[in-house]
């Protein structure tokens, strides 16, 4: 079954003075169960927009979405799914422990279930010695892992995060990718913006990339890192022992090798130069930029 | 909804301005000696300010705490996770003008019991020209009760198509000051001495603006409590009636547009 299944997503927002936004443009894309998804744009590309629709938060202006087969938005369909806000902010007056329990209570979590699982999000996000001051002490970065907690509490199948890893130090950004790599083991979809390419390259099974409102972009990440190889560094050792590198495009790697070697050259090392995500999102990015302006 | 209701609750409770509000209470204790000032119907006149300070204190709540609750939670954007829950916008709303006005169940059954004790003090003091009949002094605070949980519905309404502060606030106390003296200017307008005063537009636009706005002086049984006058059981019934149906309609406007409300 399609964890996500969205169908020309579009939305104008209007503004004062009859200003017109067009922020997301016919947006199809589609997410199986068990796929790590990243949803990759620059600030104000839409990728929040597209998730508040998803959420049921804003209503499209064309097109409509699916979460595990039922309309997005509805009650049911956020029954499946786990989201993460961007930049969350919770009930500052309630504690980790409370916020948590009253999200178990709306998804009618069993009791004892809702004590066990609270219990282990709390401690996987290191929430556990805070877990009973008010979150209006919390740290940023503190706020962030109440928001994850959150997400993992009720184990849904599909887990929309926008911008996770924000507000985290490096050992919490870290454990995101951990938790995100085993619910992934988990057989769990997770669905997530970011503008951090490294983070993608790390966790996704695939790649989307939003610019200006549009998708520009679907592809594996594995593909992306595959098909990137624009050329080579090639290291020689000449008679004399010394050794120098060479760069080398992807044509000519054959025919620079054979002359080394019938020169009498040792071919020490032959390393792959990969265009990399962060490359492919920055070429969109001035390209998108150019065919904009 | 349930769960809306205890957070409601649980975020009052830890509220520093309900703390705040709620110290008001501590005037109770000065209201006997306050009353003995008057040297006759003294306790007519404890019972006047009991109901008077209760009033008060439930109008200062019903003000701030219905035209902030939702305001807050937009502003601080925790609509943002708590909407994202599978709680539809009807119950979340739903939830906090019940977690209101539980609220305000509690807080005037407490000021009730304080102002019964205080009554009792005077009037075994200073014994009444009439016996006191607490079942009225009761129903005063019930009905007293009833018209700030109305107030808090219309904050709610007023919350649920404003981005900013001032509009729930501001226009609740707007909605109340006028609430009062309906009656009066549609009695006026309809009344013979108005007929070459006022002209018939003003007429028709007072009395739409009558029939819009809340009409709450049938809430009040101020004089009922104090003279020991039975209210009418009719005018109880009737006065029931506008509250369940006024509160109704305008609980179902807020959620209309509460569900039409983008989340940015």
């Amino acid at each position: 079954m399609l964890a996500l299944d969205i169908q020309n997503l579009g939305k104008i927002f209007k503004g004062k003075k009859r200003q017109i936004v067009d922020a997301l443009q016919g947006v199809s894309l589609t997410v199986p169960e068990g796929e790590v998804f990243g949803f990759l744009g620059p600030n104000g590309a839409g990728k929040s927009t597209t998730i508040k629709c998803l959420m049921g938060l804003i209503r499209p202006t064309t097109g409509s979405a699916n979460i595990m087969g039922v309309a997005a938005g509805t009650e049911a369909s956020k029954r499946h799914v786990g989201y993460l806000p961007e930049n969350p902010a919770f009930y500052d007056y309630l504690s980790a422990e409370e916020y948590l329990s009253f999200v178990g209570r709306t998804f009618q979590m069993q009791e004892s279930l809702l004590q066990r699982r609270r219990e282990e999000a709390l401690k996987l996000l290191e929430l556990w010695d805070a877990r009973k001051r008010p979150i209006r002490g919390y740290s940023k970065g503190m706020v962030q892992r109440v928001g994850l907690a959150q997400v993992l509490i009720h184990d849904p199948s599909v887990y929309i995060l926008d911008e996770p890893m924000s507000g985290l130090d490096p050992i919490g950004r870290a454990l995101v990718k951990e938790i995100i790599l085993d619910l992934k083991k988990r057989g769990k979809c997770v669905f997530f913006s970011t503008h951090i390419t490294d983070d993608v390259e790390k966790v996704c099974d695939r790649v989307g990339i939003l610019l200006h409102g549009q998708l520009k972009l679907v592809e594996r990440v594995d593909t992306i890192m595959t098909q990137g190889i624009v050329g080579y560094q090639i290291r020689i050792r000449n008679s004399d022992g010394k050794s120098v590198d060479h760069q080398v495009t992807k044509d000519m790697l054959d025919g620079f090798i054979a002359g080394q070697v019938a020169s009498g050259n040792e071919v020490v090392l032959v390393e792959p130069r990969r265009k990399n995500l962060e490359d492919l999102f920055l070429a969109l990015v001035h390209n998108g930029a150019g065919s904009s302006s | 909804m349930i769960t809306i209701i205890q957070i409601t609750l649980k975020g009052i409770f830890r509220d520093r301005v309900f703390q705040g509000i709620m110290a008001l209470a501590v005037l109770f204790l000065f209201i006997p000696s306050a009353a003995s000032l008057s040297m006759r119907q003294v306790t007519e006149l404890s019972i006047t300010l009991s109901l008077s300070l209760i009033s008060f204190i439930l109008l200062l709540l019903a003000v701030f705490l219905g035209s902030t609750s939702l305001w807050k939670d937009m502003e601080r954007r925790y609509t943002f996770s708590v909407l994202s829950l599978p709680v539809s916008r009807t119950s979340y709303l739903l939830g906090r003008f019940f977690g209101l006005a539980l609220f305000l169940l509690m807080t005037s059954a407490l000021l009730g019991t304080v102002a019964g004790l205080v009554i009792k003090v005077a009037s075994g003091i200073y014994p009444p020209g009439r016996p006191i009949v607490w079942s009225y002094l009761l129903l005063a605070v019930i009905f007293a009760t009833l018209k700030y949980i109305l107030l808090v519905a219309a904050a709610m309404l007023l919350s649920t198509v404003s981005t900013s502060f001032f509009l729930p606030v501001f226009g609740t106390i707007c909605t109340f000051l006028a609430s009062g003296i309906t009656q009066q200017v549609y009695e006026f307008v309809h009344s013979p001495a108005s007929a070459n005063t006022i002209s018939p537009f003003l007429k028709t636009v007072a009395t739409g603006v009558y029939y819009i706005l809340p009409n709450l002086s049938g809430f009040d049984l101020k004089v009922n409590a104090i003279y020991s006058i039975p209210p009418s059981g009719y005018g109880l019934g009737l006065t029931l009636f506008y509250f369940i149906s006024y509160t109704a309609m305008l609980l179902g406007g807020a959620a209309l547009l509460f569900a039409r409300r983008e989340m940015k």
